[in-house]
């Protein structure tokens, strides 16, 4: 009798959550900024399953309608460098791992993501749903690798493994530059040079270092080996972090000699070599607001940087600085067309352009068939005073209550009861 | 008659070169008369005037109000649509001692080679080429306090500076601004010195720590008061006590000259150095970074200590995890309204958009149900850091008779749309957009392309 209690509750249970997810959410008269096309436009948007449905400025019907006049739409906002989910504190080593002692060029990050990491919710509840998580740079010039995650929380991870190398160049302090490249440049000619037939065992690939000298010199790993094939063979994305004009050209000269699908961040001073990055279709990583010369590499940073490059027609992305609010990308963006960026653009920079350099698979943009990662704001996304009033993640609604905001309805609301009582 | 001026001079001039050996010689720009009209204006002072004009001559503000009348000798300024706002002031900057590019060459902000160090005054590890005070200038930054770094119990005396680029440290000083002292609590000066097996290595440490430097100050003002108390008859026959210059500057907080400024982070810790400063009868001018002042903000209201926050950072350090954007709102708000809130940078791309960081310190503010208007919030950019440096009297605010320290914005400067278009400090030009007028320092000339400066790359 008790089991077949048990059974009827779980097909009930079965039934009811199947209906809940089969509910349709219509968002309707909404300001729709599709993250892709110049112009906005009023709107109905439809969420059915995970997916946008239909997008009309013709009535439709919903199971759940969301009245949106006069609030803006936009996709889910994309952080292209990140380390959320696994650098919690950032003095507290403990509670990092970005880095790795052993591995090089293949290592990666992605057993490391915890999802029920506090900076996740608290960046979601500014617009950031899915973002990529990047290790610190190893002691290779290139390698390291990054993943791509969905900030829904989600005990089960859902994301793209390794679906990024970084590297870096520029003033090291230690060794010339020079070496730097002729470094990536040997590691680049060793990795044209390997078969998958020659790495068929551990034993193979042992062999392969064995006879290259800078594979042997530079103590890689199969594992090592495997991210180098990837790279040259696969068109793994490459972000190279570097700065100087004269080592932006050197990049542009690598990726032209071993057809890397290359990214460079930081690139503070693009702006001087803007016509060869165009010309070879370079998409950027920079923080539009940094304009300090911070090093002799970034002598011409500049608060216009994004204007021009993107007057130059060059593939923008942003980042900010990597402790914790990585949704600040959306005050540098405001930044950036405050100095003079299309508003479009900039937005481009934060949803579409991060989904195209990096292949993230259907999202970015507000059109039928897309993933619905999707906010509605309380007003203009771009000012940082702005804040999402809803967050849909995979057709979602997801709750925006973070740590943050716990805390601080603790010590300004119940004011009688001990703050340990409170909330 | 005549010996005893001669001598009386003397004397001033004795101990004029005793209490202050680096004294301003900050010169301003020529002066211009200025009527910008017809703005909008948030004062400082918590008020919002539409519409208004507002009169510069001889370096100070002389008249706001509607529909000024003014002679011709005049230059007008069409701010209709505009909004104009006091200077900008930092309370926390590393300008100068942690200058761009930020190499170790000229990373000198950090006496980090003794827990105690109050003898050092940051002031004399000014680089006055840093190219970072002309980009502070085009965010409307007409002053700052320039801090020592936190590694220290007591790190060393602070200093407030005109952002005027000069050739000497003295002339940038700003002029009658007190001396400060930077302490530390917390992990800073715990880990670098229990690093190297020394105290402190814990908060315990910490405290212990300030406290014997506390009794040695006192020690020392004592011997210092019962000499200055004797007559001049008596002076002569008893030794004058030889000045100790870390315990020059510690005398000068206990005897209320000298403003203290706090980097700490946790609610329990401030509340600690509360007691500190009252066991020695001193008083705490702010409490610095303070993530965690929320848990206390009625006890910062009591205790008239300010507290100079970020609007959002948080996690870079245990004693920063529990971050609140509502922070710098709710000790504004402590006590009904009479707390005492700064937003600081300690950033020198932060300090470009001090603006802006108030913006989001009000939204979050307002979305945790607090009624504050964003004339109130420009007091934590302006008259509020004045009042932490001490130079409120002279400008931080737009009043008549105060320095004309003015920007002008295109748009209201709550919005991250809104460019400054001119900066005036002591009633001068010091930056101005539409004319592509703006300082920049030697190393700016010619660095990337001869012909040219760096920024007009």
């Amino acid at each position: 009798m008790k089991n077949y209690l048990k059974i009827i509750f779980l097909i009930f249970i079965f039934i009811h959550n199947g209906l809940t997810n089969a509910e349709s959410i219509l968002i309707q008269n909404v300001t729709i900024f599709d993250g892709k096309t110049n112009n906005p436009y009023v709107g109905n948007v439809l969420i059915e399953d995970n997916k946008i449905s239909r997008v009309s400025s013709s009535n439709m019907r919903g199971d759940k309608v969301i009245d949106a006049t006069g609030k803006i739409l936009t996709p889910g906002i994309i952080a292209t460098d990140t380390d959320i989910g696994i650098v919690e504190i950032g003095a507290l080593s403990v509670t990092r791992d970005d880095s790795s002692d052993l591995y090089q060029i293949g290592f990666s990050i992605y057993d490391a993501f915890n999802p029920n990491s506090v900076l996740i919710p608290w960046n979601r509840s500014n617009g950031i749903t899915s973002a990529m998580t990047l290790p610190q740079n190893t002691d290779s010039p290139i390698g390291g690798l990054g993943s791509f995650f969905v900030l829904d929380s989600n005990i089960e991870v859902s994301g793209i493994k390794d679906n990024v190398m970084i590297g870096r160049v520029g003033g090291s302090g230690s060794k010339s530059r020079s070496e730097t490249f002729a470094v990536i440049e040997d590691l680049l000619e060793f990795a044209s040079s390997l078969n998958l037939k020659d790495m068929e065992s551990y034993k193979d690939i042992a062999d392969l270092i064995g006879d290259s000298p800078i594979a042997e010199s530079m103590d890689l790993h199969p594992r090592d080996i495997k991210a180098l094939y990837n790279l040259v063979n696969n068109d793994l994305p490459l972000i190279i972090n570097a700065n100087r004009a004269s080592d932006l050209l050197k990049l542009i000269d690598l990726k032209l000699k071993y057809d890397l699908n290359l990214i460079i961040m930081g690139a503070q001073e693009a702006g001087l070599v803007a016509d060869k990055i165009a010309k070879n279709n370079i998409p950027l990583i920079i923080n539009p607001i940094n304009n300090i010369p911070e090093s002799f590499d970034e002598l011409a940073a500049n608060i216009e940087l994004a204007a021009y490059l993107e007057n130059q027609g060059i593939t923008l992305m942003f980042n900010a600085p990597r402790s914790h609010n990585f949704h600040l990308i959306r005050q540098g963006a405001g930044v950036a067309v405050a100095n003079g960026m299309s508003y479009a653009g900039a937005l481009r920079a934060l949803t579409s352009s991060p989904v195209e350099v990096f292949n993230l698979g259907d999202r970015g943009e507000i059109v039928a068939g897309k993933v619905a990662d999707l906010i509605i704001w309380d007003a203009d996304p771009l000012e940082p005073s702005s804040m999402p009033e809803k967050v849909f993640i995979n057709g979602k609604d997801i709750d925006l209550t973070s740590r943050m905001t716990r805390l601080t309805d603790r010590y300004i609301k119940n004011k009688d009861k001990p703050s340990i009582y409170r909330n | 008659m005549t010996k005893l001026i001669i001598k009386y001079l003397f004397l001033i001039f004795v101990g004029f070169i005793y209490t202050d050996p680096f004294e301003s010689t900050y010169e301003p720009l020529p002066p211009e008369n200025i009527l910008i009209k017809n703005g909008n204006i948030y004062d400082g002072e918590g008020n919002e005037f539409l519409q208004t004009d507002l009169l510069i001559q001889d370096r100070q503000i002389i008249a706001i109000g509607k529909d000024l009348p003014v002679s011709t000798n005049f230059r007008t300024i069409d701010a209709t649509n505009k909004w104009i706002t006091p200077g900008i002031i930092d309370i926390h900057s590393h300008m100068g001692v942690y200058p761009a590019p930020g190499v170790s060459t000229s990373a000198d902000g950090n006496e980090a080679t003794s827990p105690v160090t109050a003898d050092v005054w940051a002031e004399h590890s000014i680089w006055v080429q840093d190219p970072q005070y002309a980009l502070a200038l085009k965010g409307g930054v007409t002053a700052f306090h320039i801090l020592p770094g936190s590694a220290n119990l007591i790190g060393g005396r602070g200093v407030t500076v005109k952002n005027l680029q000069r050739n000497t440290i003295n002339s940038m000083k700003f002029p009658n601004a007190p001396h400060s002292l930077k302490m530390a609590c917390g992990e800073n000066p715990k880990r670098v010195y229990g690093n190297r097996q020394q105290a402190p290595s814990t908060r315990m440490g910490n405290a212990a720590g300030y406290r014997k430097s506390w009794i040695e100050a006192e020690a020392y003002l004592s011997t210092l008061v019962e000499y200055e108390e004797k007559s001049d008859a008596a002076k002569e026959l008893a030794y004058k006590p030889q000045r100790n210059l870390e315990m020059d500057t510690l005398a000068g907080v206990l005897r209320g000259e000298i403003l203290v400024h706090n980097h700490c982070y946790r609610a329990e810790e401030m509340a600690t150095m509360i007691n500190i400063a009252k066991e020695f009868n001193y008083k705490i001018t702010a409490f610095h970074h303070g993530v965690e002042a929320y848990k206390i903000a009625d006890l910062l209201a009591e205790n008239n200590i300010c507290g100079a926050l970020w609007a959002d950072w948080w996690g870079f350090k245990h004693e920063a995890y529990d971050m609140v954007q509502a922070n710098i709102a709710i000790v504004d708000q402590a006590l009904g309204g009479k707390g005492c809130a700064i937003v600081h940078s300690d950033d020198a791309i932060g300090i470009q958009h001090l603006n802006q960081e108030a913006s989001k310190a009000l939204a979050a503010g307002l979305r945790a149900g607090f009624d504050i208007t964003k004339a109130r919030a420009m007091n934590w950019i302006t008259s509020n850091p004045a009042k932490a440096a001490g130079i409120y009297d002279q400008t931080g605010s737009l009043k008549v008779g105060k320095n004309a320290d003015v920007v002008i914005w295109s748009k209201n400067p709550f919005s991250v749309y809104a460019l400054v278009e001119k900066v005036f400090i002591d009633g001068a030009t010091a930056y101005d957009r539409s004319t592509n007028f703006q300082p920049a320092s030697d190393f700016d000339v010619g660095i990337i392309s001869p012909e040219k400066n760096r920024i007009e790359e």
